[in-house]
């Protein structure tokens, strides 16, 4: 690699964009000791600063340019940090929707005890999750994961009631023990080809043992069906921890590693992406009935969650090109709408001091901002045009009605109008309908910013719909893999 | 005998003789007096470690082997620790010059245990070892403290009479106790029943001393009974030091016998196992704290012998590794139980709860060395695990390697319920009242905490060390 002056600055930022958020989040504490405005100040910072590093990267991998920063290890362990299309495009999407619960939190945290400890997780995890979207070498890749794990036990039991305390173990579990299949998964792929470096191991095949192990661990991180269970549980902890879980980062983790590992690296069995396209259909409908009938406002978000990721799977393992960028895209598009409807919850929540959607009523009139933002996220969920929501729902069926068989499109149709229904009876009883006495009023500004700020990009992104598929069709260009 | 390192054997020693003299109508210069010995003892020790020069020509003019030397290090590092915490330690103290003493003694015996190159000269350091650590049990002079001991008495009793008849039949067909000239007989490819038998004996006699299943009845009883600063002491080098080290050090000899002690290797690998599992899963139903990391720590010597069993050399540095994790990390857990009970009045966990905000430090040095126990990257114990189990694929052992994965998860849930039920939750009534310990008393858990994330960090020197003196120099 030549060691221009641009190569170099592009190196510093790769390198920003993992430890900044890393090493940063350990000064946090003491920020703390120094007023508490310094210490919410360097986490918001530290958060836009990793989504600059990020962003600096988009330019140079756009020209088909890889950045690589790499430490020797022994035993082919090595530490390997590589900026293409692909973990770019994720790092920037993590780190903005991160960004504004960081600039979100500063509000919305402020009420609770342990807030030093909550930036610092939260940070933490921005880190591992950069760490992770760039690591090169599928050890690390586990490393960062395990991280991500600890920093959301953390979060989840960020409030310490038994109950709290038991959901955040049993998260950290479920995803622990996924992660340790996975890690057999990535032994097996060592022993067999001698190497863990996803660059080298380009176009091999993977064996099928090895790649239902890695699955396992990628389900478990993703909650699809069967591991689902840990997410709506995990709604215990705040808004923003699950924002920052649920939409924006941990559970996209799973879809990025499987767009990483069988996207663009390994070449899977046909029957392998079979089984995973059946999972998900199964994961959709499944997750998309619970949230139909459940009550509580963020476990019917956090079932939503479940049922979109499931729509992602179906474009990914799809094998057709079109149905790979509807899936990349869809997690662009989900992020965004996905992370605002949480934080609207969390305004929703913190107003009315109730989660029970059934006792609410009438905040529309109360509530204009907050209620437009919803809709607006709602909209792009479901999958209405022109919302970029629209595009990637579209892209996704496109590719996968060529390629797939007639039942696992069956199944993701009714997932699909479940979660119209879901998302207009939650709208419906939340917003309209009877207006209760004593209805609150506005969160603060700088929260109502954020989710405004949020629903805002999720309509331009689907006016602008042209970019990011421009940037996506490139990236299958560069790097896709045994697809159609 | 390694000449070498025969200084950091005779000066504690030294001082353990001092100390009831000088001592006499001043307990505390008891306390300065085997903190300054050990501290010493420490510096010196980094500095033939971690010089620069040391680290660029891989370590050439170490005294000893490299395990020898690593082990007096770990010897030395928890040594300080127990003996720095005891030094503020205000719970109901006993007689101080003898327990200093002890310490002081058991510190030589031990250094002597890992620096022995003959069979005879470790089965009396491992005798001196037994007695000291016997004598420390009954510091803590309730009944409890007495049970254990008399358990301990009762268990490692017979253990010394089986290596005393192998070391009988090691002079009887070998006429000699060397690890050399057991090695040249091994390689030579004679069969010889009778040394083998005689090494089936001693190594019998060493898992009963380390405690690992189903020989493991001795240890929760010894831990939970004794003192708690000598638990931490016990549980962090003394069991390993007695009985492991010694199995990795004859596992590391019978590699030379090329396959033909495979029944041995593959009995030491099955206990191994038993004792992951068992230790495992006796862990996850403890109500009390020291029993629980009592059983945690039979599970994790259960992963140290299953890998000196399989004996290639990766799987020897593996348990080498992971030998020294634990006592970093379970040290440290011990340490912490032991600054609960003088917080909270009480180990049992049931009445703990919520005591994060009393005890902030306490309860994150916990959390680390959990997770490192419990194989979370990057903290040192991933590592090890890590290499203990790609040498157990490696080395053929598929399903103990996959065993042995998947049981991290169970290490993981019995910590996440401990975490829970001391530390995490509602706040109970004893940590209303609790308050954190004092800061010297937290300094040897944090500072053990930074050692368990810088090795987990700096893990390719680490690596290096063990590659660069064991597996190069003594077992290739």
């Amino acid at each position: 690699m030549d060691q221009t002056p641009s190569n170099l600055n592009l190196i510093f930022a790769l390198k920003t964009a993992v430890a900044a958020p890393i090493l940063g989040a350990f000064l946090i504490p003491f920020a703390k000791k120094i007023s508490v405005t310094a210490r919410n100040t360097l986490a918001v910072a530290l958060g836009l600063v990793t989504f600059i590093a990020a962003a600096w990267l988009l330019p140079s991998a756009m020209n088909g340019m890889v950045t690589n920063y790499s430490l020797s290890f022994p035993l082919g362990f090595d530490f390997v940090l590589s900026a293409d299309m692909l973990s770019v495009f994720m790092a920037v999407i993590s780190s903005f929707v991160s960004s504004i619960i960081l600039i979100y939190s500063v509000d919305y945290i402020s009420h609770y005890e342990n807030q030093t400890e909550y930036y610092t997780m939260v940070v933490l995890f921005l880190g591992s999750m950069m760490g992770l979207v760039f690591s090169a070498n599928m050890l690390w890749m586990y490393v960062f994961w395990e991280l991500t794990a600890f920093a959301s036990w953390r979060l989840v039991g960020f409030f310490r009631s038994d109950r709290d305390v038991l959901k955040a173990n049993k998260t950290f579990l479920v995803t622990v023990f996924g992660a340790l299949c996975m890690l057999a998964g990535i032994l097996l792929v060592y022993f067999d080809k001698g190497s863990m470096d996803m660059r080298l191991l380009r176009g091999e095949n993977i064996s099928m043992l090895a790649a239902s192990l890695i699955l396992i661990g990628i389900l478990a991180k993703s909650a699809t069906l069967p591991f689902s269970t840990w997410l709506p549980d995990a709604g215990v902890a705040p808004s923003t921890v699950t924002a920052l879980l649920h939409a924006a980062v941990l559970v996209k983790i799973g879809v990025y590693a499987y767009a990483r590992i069988f996207g663009v690296t390994f070449v899977a069995a046909p029957e392998f992406s079979q089984a995973v396209l059946w999972i998900a259909g199964a994961s959709a409908i499944v997750s998309a009935a619970a949230a139909l009938v459940e009550k509580d406002i963020k476990r019917i978000i956090a079932y939503s969650t479940v049922s979109q990721i499931a729509f992602i799977f179906l474009g990914l393992a799809s094998g057709s090109r079109v149905a790979f960028m509807g899936g990349l895209l869809y997690i662009l598009m989900h992020s965004i709408a996905k992370g605002g409807l949480f934080l609207c919850a969390g305004i929703i929540e913190q107003k009315t001091h109730n989660k029970d959607i059934t006792k609410m009523g009438g905040l529309f009139k109360t509530m204009p901002v907050t209620g437009i933002s919803f809709a607006l996220c709602s909209l792009s969920v479901m999958g209405i045009p022109p919302f970029g929501g629209f595009f990637s729902k579209f892209l996704v069926f496109k590719g996968a009605t060529q390629n797939g068989s007639l039942g696992v499109v069956l199944m993701f149709l009714a997932g699909a109008i479940m979660t119209l229904l879901y998302l207009t009876r939650m709208f419906y009883l939340v917003f309209l309908g009877a207006e209760k006495p004593d209805s609150p009023y506005e969160g603060s500004t700088v929260m109502v910013a954020s989710v405004f700020a949020l629903a805002l990009i999720g309509l331009s992104l689907g006016a602008l719909i042209y970019y990011p598929s421009y940037y996506v069709d490139l990236l299958i260009n560069q790097l896709g893999v045994n697809l159609q | 005998m390694e000449r070498g390192l025969l200084a950091y054997i005779l000066i504690p020693l030294l001082t353990a003789i001092i100390i009831p003299c000088a001592a006499r109508n001043k307990p505390r210069l008891a306390d300065i007096l085997a903190n300054v010995t050990l501290l010493a003892g420490l510096a010196n020790l980094a500095w033939l470690l971690f010089t620069p020069a040391n680290i660029a020509n891989s370590f050439a003019d170490i005294p000893g082997d490299g395990f020898s030397l690593l082990m007096v290090f770990a010897v030395y590092m928890v040594a300080l620790a127990v003996v720095f915490f005891s030094a503020f330690f205000a719970g109901p103290m006993p007689n101080r010059q003898a327990y200093y003493c002890l310490i002081m003694t058991s510190v030589a015996a031990m250094c002597g245990v890992v620096t022995t190159s003959d069979f005879f000269t470790l089965y009396i350091y491992i005798e001196v070892l037994a007695v000291t650590s016997f004598a420390l049990i009954t510091t803590d002079d309730t009944s409890a403290g007495l049970e254990g001991a008399i358990k301990y008495f009762l268990l490692t009793f017979p253990a010394s009479v089986f290596i005393i008849i192998g070391l009988s039949l090691l002079l009887l067909s070998l006429g000699s106790f060397s690890f050399e000239s057991v090695k040249i007989f091994l390689s030579s490819g004679m069969s010889g029943g009778a040394v083998l038998f005689a090494m089936g004996l001693i190594l019998l006699g060493l898992l009963i001393k380390a405690g690992i299943v189903p020989f493991h009845t001795w240890t929760p009883d010894a831990y939970q009974g004794s003192f708690s600063p000598v638990s931490a002491y016990l549980a962090g080098i003394v069991t390993k030091v007695s009985g492991v080290y010694a199995i990795i050090r004859i596992s590391m000899l019978m590699r030379f016998y090329e396959g033909r002690a495979d029944a041995l290797a593959n009995t030491l690998m099955f206990l191994g196992m038993l004792s992951i599992v068992v230790g495992a899963v006796a862990a996850l139903r403890q109500k009390e704290l020291k029993r629980m990391l009592a059983f945690s720590s039979i599970s994790q010597l259960g992963y140290i012998v299953l890998a000196a069993g399989l004996g290639t050399p990766l799987a020897v540095i593996a348990a080498i590794f992971h030998l020294f994790n634990h006592a970093t990390f379970k040290t440290v857990l011990f340490l912490n139980s032991a600054s609960l009970e003088y917080a909270a009045g009480t180990s049992d966990m049931e009445k703990l709860g919520g005591m994060e905000h009393a005890m902030p430090w306490t309860s994150w040095t916990s959390v680390v060395a959990l997770l490192s126990t419990a194989g979370i990257p990057p903290l040192s114990g991933f590592w090890s695990k890590l290499l203990i189990i790609i040498a157990l694929w490696a080395g053929g052992a598929k399903v103990y390697a996959m065993l042995a994965l998947l049981f991290s998860i169970v290490t993981l849930a019995y910590f996440m319920v401990m975490q829970k039920k001391v530390f995490f939750g509602k706040k109970s009534e004893a940590a209303e009242a609790a308050k954190e310990v004092s800061a010297p008393m937290l300094a040897p858990v944090v500072l053990l905490s930074a050692v368990i994330v810088a090795i987990g960090l700096l893990f390719p020197y680490f690596y290096t060390y063990l590659v660069e003196t064991i597996a190069k120099r003594m077992i290739l």
